[in-house]
Formats: structure tokens, sequence, C-alpha cells
């Protein structure tokens, strides 16, 4: 007698079952989501390789189109370094135009400021990061080109 | 004689006008928008450029907000989003104000001082006035400035679900570091 409801309607029990499975899958990548880290970029494919000069000239001659094709995309540039500032205990890497006083500027991810801390101005190397697009600075009156999460590129 | 004098008293008043500026391409920014129930939203961004003229007071703030560096790429999405900062459309937030106690600081003489700012905070495109304190150290020439504030996100017409939910706090901390050379 007791299993009456279970033949009489199947269904609702597969059903239930269905239902509560895919809340597990859905919880599942909810919490992969919410809980998912930036990757190291040093692992990360670039989307495009340029020289710092080449970079910058593309932002000061048509910066919507520079912005469309670069931002939030992984970039490699490589120059020689122009200046090193350290904000806190980290450190930013600059390519400065001296035609223009545009420039690039990279901020290293956390496990790679060790090894950004080797660089001295002059250098000629290799940055990949992502890109943030460039902006027009009304405070320096030139083009600025930010990046995050950088890695030295060997 | 009297033109070369004028000619050299214009490039040293020049001089000392450049002088005056201090500037940083590195400034420091940090947004903390977490609440009890998630500890994501948060960034920052090392690169602002920051600019404080020491003979005016006249201080300004530019940060690229795409550059605004979260742990968690949805949260950096929706940072960066039409319903959020639409960084696409808004690329900056600026700062443009003014300390109003110039007189409380002396640039020219190590030590640390507490002065006053007000100005207008532009994000979104949407301007609000603020007024917030600012500590200023000066050693050795350089100058370091900080100040902690905080801002109301529907002052800048930023609402929806996670805010009204708690997962996202309603009045964001903001803390602002500069070292200007």
């Amino acid at each position: 007698m007791s299993d009456l409801p279970r033949k009489r309607y199947p269904w609702r029990r597969r059903l239930l079952i269905a239902v509560l499975i895919l809340a597990v899958i859905f919880a599942g990548i909810y919490w992969y989501i919410a809980t998912e880290k930036f990757a190291d970029t040093k692992d990360r494919k670039a989307a495009y390789t340029v020289s710092a000069i080449e970079f910058m000239r593309e932002f000061e001659e048509n910066d919507s189109a520079a912005n469309a094709k670069y931002a939030d995309r992984i970039v490699t540039v490589n120059g020689r370094v122009s200046a090193i500032e350290a904000p806190d205990t980290t450190l930013n890497v600059k390519f400065i135009n001296p035609a223009t006083g545009s420039y690039v500027i990279f901020d290293f991810q956390q496990q790679h400021q060790a090894e950004a801390r080797t660089v001295k101005v002059g250098d000629s190397i290799s940055i990949k990061g992502s890109c943030s697009g460039g902006i027009f600075s009304e405070i320096l009156e030139t083009t600025a080109i930010t990046f995050k999460r950088s890695t030295l590129n060997k | 004689m009297k033109k070369t004098l004028l000619i050299l008293s214009l490039v040293m008043a020049t001089g000392n006008l450049f002088a005056q500026k201090k500037i940083t391409t590195s400034a420091t920014v940090k947004f903390d928008a977490s609440t009890p129930i998630d500890d994501l939203p948060k960034a920052e961004n090392k690169t602002v450029i920051a600019s404080l003229n020491t003979s005016t007071g006249a201080v300004a703030f530019e940060a690229a907000v795409k550059n605004f560096a979260f742990t968690n790429p949805m949260i950096q999405d929706h940072f960066n989003g039409e319903k959020w900062m639409n960084s696409d459309k808004h690329p900056t937030f600026t700062y443009k104000g003014n300390i109003t106690n110039l007189s409380a600081v002396n640039f020219a003489k190590d030590g640390a001082y507490k002065v006053n700012t007000e100005g207008v905070l532009t994000v979104r495109g949407v301007e609000q006035k603020i007024a917030t304190p600012v500590t200023i150290v000066v050693k050795e020439g350089a100058i370091t400035a900080a100040t902690n504030f905080s801002i109301k996100l529907a002052d800048f017409g930023i609402t929806g679900a996670p805010i009204d939910g708690g997962k996202i706090a309603k009045e964001p901390k903001i803390s602002v570091s500069a070292e200007l050379k």
C-alpha cells in the first residue's frame, strides 16, 4: 500500500531528481565562475606582439581604432625601459615616446613583482600584460596606455 | 641688455612654475565595495595620473577605469559593463579640486600635515562635489598624499539588484595614495 503513490506518479520522482541534478550543476557552475581567479599572464597567449613606439603611434593616430583592437586583450610589448616608478610596495615600468610624451605603463601581477624589480632603466625588454587601452590625459596632455597583471616575457 | 634680462626672468619664472606642479603616473586608487555576503567586489588601480600644484593647491586625478584590477574575471566584467561604470563610454574617473587650507602645509619643510580638499569627482560621466581630509607627508623633497573616503553609488546613477541584495556595498570605500615628484 505504501508504494502506491510512487507507482501512480513515477514521473514526479524522476522530475524531482532531474531538478535536483540541474540545481547541483548550476550551483557548481556559479561557484566556479564566482570564485574563479585570473590566470597567470605568463601562461596566456598574446593576441598581439608589438614594438612600444609603433604601439604608441597607433594610439596617437587613432585611439578609437587602437582601443577597439587592443583593449581587454593580452598584448606583448617590446621596448626600452624609459622609467620605473614605485607606488606602495610594487613597481610600474614605463616605455615613453620621447617625441610625443606618450607612454605605456605596466602594473605587474603579484607573483611577478619580484622578477620585475630586476628591470633597470635602459634595458630592452619584452612585457606581456592585459591591455586596458589608452586615454588622453588632460593633466599631462598626452596619451597614456595602461596595462594590468603584467609579467616579463622571456 | 634689458631684453636679455627680461627673457632670463621669463625662463626662470616658467621653470619655477613647472617646479610647483608635482606629478605622478603611478598613484594608487583602491575601490572596496565588498560586503559580509561577498568579498570579491574590490580592486585597485596602480597607474593613476595625479598632480598637485604646491603654489595654488590645485589637485587633479585621472584613472583609467579599465585598469582597475579585480581578482575575479566576472566581477571585473560587471564593473566595466554598461549598467556599472560603462567604461567603453566613460573611460576615466577624474577628480579636480583644491586644498582649502593651503597655509596648513609647508612643502619646504619635512613633516606630516592634515589638509582639507574640495572638488568634483566624475564617475560614469556624473559629477559630484566631494570634500575630504588628506594627509600630506613631506620628506626630503618628496610629497606623499593619502586619503580615504566613501561615495554613494546611487549619487552616480549606479543601482541594481546586487546592490539591493547586499552583494555590493551601497557606499564603497575609496583610498588614494600618491607619491608626487
